[in-house]
């Protein structure tokens, strides 16, 4: 069984002591209760306040306050449950029984029960939440009013279906309000009905949404704060201007730009912490088209990387906060990554050298031929790293043609059309490589018309049968082995690299107690912030 | 234009006949304006329905082709657009699946500020453009009449984003007078006073160039009309000076000012969403980028119409302007 | 002694003058550029952000990615240019065909032809701009070809009125009357006529078409492969609190452009209607 941490128990005896009635002197480092919290996030407003199928990180920051899931990780890395007390395994692995917890209510006062969970697992997390990750699902009972049964039809390790649960969007919904209709156009998704500590008040368009503290919340004496509001500001000049003027307590994932993350917190009255990013780590990759014959041989792939300054990028593009990638599978991952990998150096000599050595030599006029380079325009930094690639390339003697297309039709280009030769794009993984990191490498992976998924084309018979070994190997040591075995083929290959991976950051004032205490900061549920 | 006679009920009746011509003229221009984005956005690569089922990871067919149905994408190209003038008829905007709500509510959160900093935009460019112009005609050839020629070049050709963007390095960001950006302060603090000085640098930065047209327009037609029959006939009747320029010359030379206020109604829509981009400034501007970028075409669509609408209606607002600035006048 | 008398008028012009002079300067950096700064101006040479006089070699500074602004603004003196004249070359094309037809033939192709420019004129034209930008791509061919679309409707009202005005001449009635063909009339008779006037108008098409361009690349729409004044300012304004000069310098040249070709403009047009002088 999972267990409860230490915190929440303790946590819990704070709130008798406060419940009681007297009102002590609050020491330093005592939750101060009451106050309005006002955060914004460095993108804009959601399209929803809840997408069933995710929808980018504003819906996701935007829902995680009402809705919850069954299990949590914690910045230890332990598997905590949530809205299930505890998992367990069957011996097989091809089953995990899931004890629901008692007592939890939705915020319109119906009871959570076993169906809510089989309802959000079989319509909601199979259809839209998880589709690629519940591929092995064969059902999800309830033999009981407390016991939720997954059942796969193959062994599934137990560090995936734990993850599963903590999955981003594997909320559980509530069965009444969701059942028979459309989740993607069903109109609770811009009013959401959760378990979570706020509870949805009113969202005004193009300026904020409003919680309130949710006083049936199943965590006795949690949340400390009585209202949160999310406010959206278009550019980043106006959120640290906000921030400066005290108007936001707290910017994540990239509020301000970095020389204004500098400033905040020379005035001594803002911190700025990379923490909280653990699971959600974002990386700006480089991939090659294999569609593309040139591309055929590795050594030719291989060159590519070698041309590119990696930590070029990092310093002068993302102003420091970003660090060169090596793997496919990021460095914060503690469980699975590894630096024992092939390194892409960079070495414009041994990227020439490659070059001429697979037989494509400079002709006459310097090129050795010239290929599309399409820099997917939904980050500007994207851009400027292209201008930046199409630069080092020409260096070693390959032709580049950039464009920078807005994000449908860099979506539409790398994704479906595979119109592209090379591409930058980005991707945030979790921890658990199936299938989010595998996906790239793989023949399922390729799926025309989904985004972000194996655009470049690679599959060998032995990375797709290796990925089908670590989908069903239980034992943990095992697992690792071949997930590093499989990192080590990936970068020898190299048709999908990290250029960077990204630091993400979270600026706050130092009156904001108790933030960036979640691996995912951005998707959880802010039950224990509170405002000294 | 043919003159026609003088008098009130004339007068009236010449303004009512022609806002009935421009109302029906102006049904088939808004048509054309239709016609033209709708090929527009059709010509577009990526779809707005493969932008949808790409951000709900929808890779299940008949969940796409559910989608499509939805979104109206099933129709031939020209049904589509039968479809969407029928339902315009009926003031009918359509649905925006990207907000989740029709599609002119979408465009009405965003339209109050982009018209309120039109607004106070061409006030801004009138007033002083109007008085620069009669300060430097009056004082012709002299130092004020170089001063405002120089001020006139100067801001009718810097580019306005690139003056906003300097007023901003100056304004609020060296001397801290004005905010940064935005159009309230985070927080509500509001209130009228707060949204006007946030009003001041766009209405500055979209205005100035204005007012330099106006500056030389005003400048020309003043010294021109000065110099015509009945203003001579009127100074050697002993009227004063003042009094002749500001009753007899002023409202004749203001004629081709509003001509060109008229005419570049359009542009100034237009420069308001390059400024709301410097500004932060909450219009339609971002809510046309957004659109476009997701290929959402119902609000392209309503902002194009609704943009042209406002052109039309203020050309109208102009040209009944100008017949009672000049009473001989009608215009066809 | 008519070519005297006319760049007589328009030196008299001190502002046109100033005007012309600057332009051929700024037309003579877009020449040489390739000669002065033979390195792509795209390429980073430099650390980034450093101001102007902060190292020698990099006397404007450099950009966010440490691009030597001086290349950028020299070689964008040649991207601007270009774009100005094709643009207004486009404009002037569709606005001289579409006028001088409404204008000559006059009946209901005039009353379409000018419904139809009247429909260019209600869509506000930056706008629509963008947008065919947003939608077609940010090349250089859409840009030109974007800005001629919204531009051509000033150009073809001048014609028509110089065409109304023109086609009921004793000469062109003599042409006809001879069984001279209409395009003939057109092209060879009335055209060589009416142009004058409209070259003064293209003139300040080429102005608008520069400012045109630089809203475009400021909003990040521009061709990435250009290095154009609109796109530095753009790249600059995430920078204005430490680094404002990006933004700056090259707002300082589309203004001295902008401004030169309004005053050759001004001196094309007194030289040109010198009754219509000394206001």
């Amino acid at each position: 069984m999972t267990n409860v941490t230490r915190r929440e128990f303790s946590a819990g005896a704070l709130a008798t002591g406060v419940v009681g009635g007297i009102a002590p002197a609050f020491a330093q480092g005592e939750p101060k209760r009451g106050g309005t919290l006002v955060a914004t996030w460095g993108g804009g407003e959601p399209q929803a306040c809840y997408v069933p199928a995710g929808g980018g990180s504003s819906p996701i920051f935007s829902s995680s306050k009402l809705f919850e899931r069954l299990g949590d990780r914690t910045m230890s890395g332990e598997f905590v449950g949530e809205l299930a007390e505890g998992w367990k395994p069957a011996a097989d692995f091809k089953s995990y029984v899931v004890k629901l917890r008692k007592g939890v209510k939705f915020h319109d006062g119906k009871d959570m029960t076993v169906e809510d969970v089989v309802y959000s697992a079989d319509e909601i997390w199979r259809k839209f939440a998880a589709a690629a990750a519940l591929t092995d699902l064969t059902g999800v009972e309830a033999p009981d009013a407390d016991t939720v049964v997954f059942k796969f039809n193959k062994p599934t390790p137990e560090f995936f279906f734990s993850s599963l649960l903590c999955g981003v969007v594997s909320y559980v919904v509530p069965k009444h309000i969701y059942a028979g209709t459309d989740p993607v156009t069903n109109p609770a998704n811009n009013a959401p009905i959760g378990t979570g500590p706020w509870k949805f008040k009113e969202w005004v368009r193009g300026s904020h949404f409003e919680y309130v503290k949710n006083d049936a919340y199943w965590r006795k004496g949690y949340p400390y704060l009585d209202r949160m509001i999310i406010r959206y500001v278009r550019d980043p000049a106006g959120r640290a201007a906000a921030m400066e003027a005290g108007e936001i307590h707290i910017g994540v994932f990239n509020p301000v730009a970095p020389p204004d993350i500098k400033r905040l917190t020379a005035t001594g009255k803002f911190a700025a912490t990379s923490k909280g990013y653990e699971e959600s780590v974002w990386s700006t990759s480089f991939e090659c088209n294999l569609r593309n014959p040139i591309f055929e041989k590795r050594e030719v792939r291989q060159a590519m990387f070698h041309a590119i300054d990696r930590s070029f990028i990092a310093k002068t593009v993302y102003y420091g906060y970003a660090r060169p990638g090596t793997s496919p599978i990021f460095s914060p991952n503690k469980e699975f990554f590894t630096a024992d990998t092939y390194r892409t150096e960079f070495d414009p000599k041994k990227a020439a050298a490659l070059l001429d050595g697979a037989g494509f030599p400079k002709k006459a006029d310097g090129k050795r031929f010239t290929l599309n380079l399409l820099a997917a325009g939904w980050f500007t930094e994207n851009g400027k790293i292209g201008a930046y690639v199409k630069q080092a390339l020409e260096d070693v003697g390959v032709g580049i043609n950039l464009t920078v297309p807005d994000r449908p039709t860099s979506i539409k280009r790398i994704y479906t059309d595979y119109d592209f030769d090379l591409a930058i794009s980005n991707q945030s993984n979790p921890s658990e490589p199936v299938p989010a990191t595998t996906q790239y490498y793989t023949s399922d992976g390729i799926k025309k018309g989904v985004p972000f998924r194996n655009a470049s084309g690679f599959h060998t018979a032995e990375v797709d049968a290796l990925v089908e070994r670590i989908k069903v190997e239980t034992d943990a040591a095992k697992r690792k082995a071949m997930i590093v075995e499989f990192q080590q083929i990936i970068t020898r290959e190299a048709p999908n690299l990290p250029l960077v991976e990204l630091e993400s950051i979270t600026v706050a004032s130092t009156k904001v107690q108790n933030h960036s205490n979640d691996p995912d900061y951005l998707a959880a549920s802010w039950y224990d912030i509170w405002l000294a | 234009m043919r003159v026609a006679p003088a008098g009130g009920s004339s007068r009236r009746l010449a303004a009512l006949r022609l806002l009935r011509r421009r109302l029906v003229q102006a049904v088939p221009l808004l048509l054309g304006v239709l016609i033209i984005n709708f090929v527009l956005i059709q010509l577009a690569p990526g779809s707005f329905l493969e932008l949808m089922t790409a951000e709900n990871q929808v890779s299940d067919p008949t969940t796409v082709e559910l989608l499509r149905k939805t979104y109206g994408l099933d129709d031939p190209v020209w049904l589509q657009l039968l479809k969407y003038i029928w339902a315009l008829a009926h003031l009918d905007f359509g649905f925006s699946y990207r907000q989740n709500m029709p599609v002119i509510d979408a465009i009405l959160i965003h339209l109050p500020a982009t018209l309120l900093l039109m607004l106070s935009s061409i006030t801004l460019a009138f007033v002083v453009g109007v008085a620069a112009g009669v300060v430097a005609s009056v004082k012709v050839r002299t130092v004020w009449d170089s001063l405002v020629s120089i001020a006139a070049m100067f801001f009718f050709a810097a580019p306005s984003f690139w003056l906003g963007i300097m007023m901003i390095v100056l304004f609020a960001l060296k001397l801290g007078w004005l905010p940064v950006s935005g159009m309230a302060t985070i927080g509500g603090g509001g209130g009228v006073l707060d949204v006007l000085r946030h009003l001041i640098l766009p209405t500055l930065a979209l205005g100035l160039f204005y007012a330099a047209i106006y500056a030389r327009v005003m400048r020309s037609a003043m010294l021109e009309v000065a110099q015509l029959d009945f203003v001579r006939a009127a100074r050697a009747k002993g009227l004063s000076r003042t009094k002749v320029t500001l009753s007899h010359v002023l409202r004749n030379a203001l004629l081709p000012v509003v001509t060109i206020l008229g005419v570049q109604m359009g542009t100034v829509l237009a420069g308001s969403v390059v400024i709301e981009s410097v500004f932060s400034w909450p219009g339609i501007g971002s809510l046309l980028f957004d659109s476009v970028s997701s290929r959402n075409y119902p609000v392209v669509l309503g902002i194009m119409v609704l943009g042209s609408l406002v052109v039309i209606v203020a050309n109208i607002v102009v040209d009944l302007v100008y017949m009672w600035l000049d009473p001989r006048i009608e215009i066809r | 002694m008519e070519r005297f008398g006319f760049l007589a008028r328009f030196a008299r012009n001190r502002g046109a003058l100033a005007g012309a002079l600057m332009i051929l300067v700024v037309a003579l950096a877009a020449l040489v550029a390739p000669l002065a700064f033979p390195i792509d101006p795209l390429r980073i040479v430099g650390a980034p952000e450093l101001w102007p006089g902060e190292a020698p070699e990099f006397p404007l500074g450099t950009d966010s990615l440490g691009r030597d602004i001086l290349a950028m603004i020299v070689h964008g003196a040649r991207a601007t240019l270009l774009i100005g004249l094709f643009a207004s070359a486009v404009a002037t094309l569709i606005g001289v065909s579409a006028g001088a037809i409404a204008g000559y033939f006059g009946g209901w192709i005039d009353e379409t032809m000018m419904r139809v420019a009247e429909l260019f004129q209600t869509i506000p034209n930056l706008i629509f701009v963008l947008t065919i930008v947003m939608i077609l791509g940010s090349t250089l061919t859409n840009i030109v070809i974007a800005i001629g679309i919204v531009s051509w409707t000033s150009i073809a009202r001048l014609t028509r009125a110089e065409f109304l005005a023109l086609r009921d001449r004793e000469f062109v009635q003599a042409c006809r009357a001879m069984g001279m063909s209409n395009l003939r009339i057109i092209v060879g008779e009335i055209l060589p006529n009416a142009l004058p006037p409209v070259i003064v108008l293209s003139s300040l098409v080429v102005a608008g078409a520069v400012l045109f361009e630089s809203a475009v690349s400021f909003l990040g729409l521009g061709d990435p492969n250009v290095a154009s004044w609109g796109r530095l300012i753009g790249d600059g304004r995430q920078l204005i609190r430490s680094s404002w000069y990006i933004s700056a310098i090259p707002g300082v040249a589309v203004m001295v452009t902008v401004l030169c070709l309004n005053l050759i403009g001004d001196g094309l047009n007194d030289a040109l209607n010198p009754k219509l002088r000394d206001r």
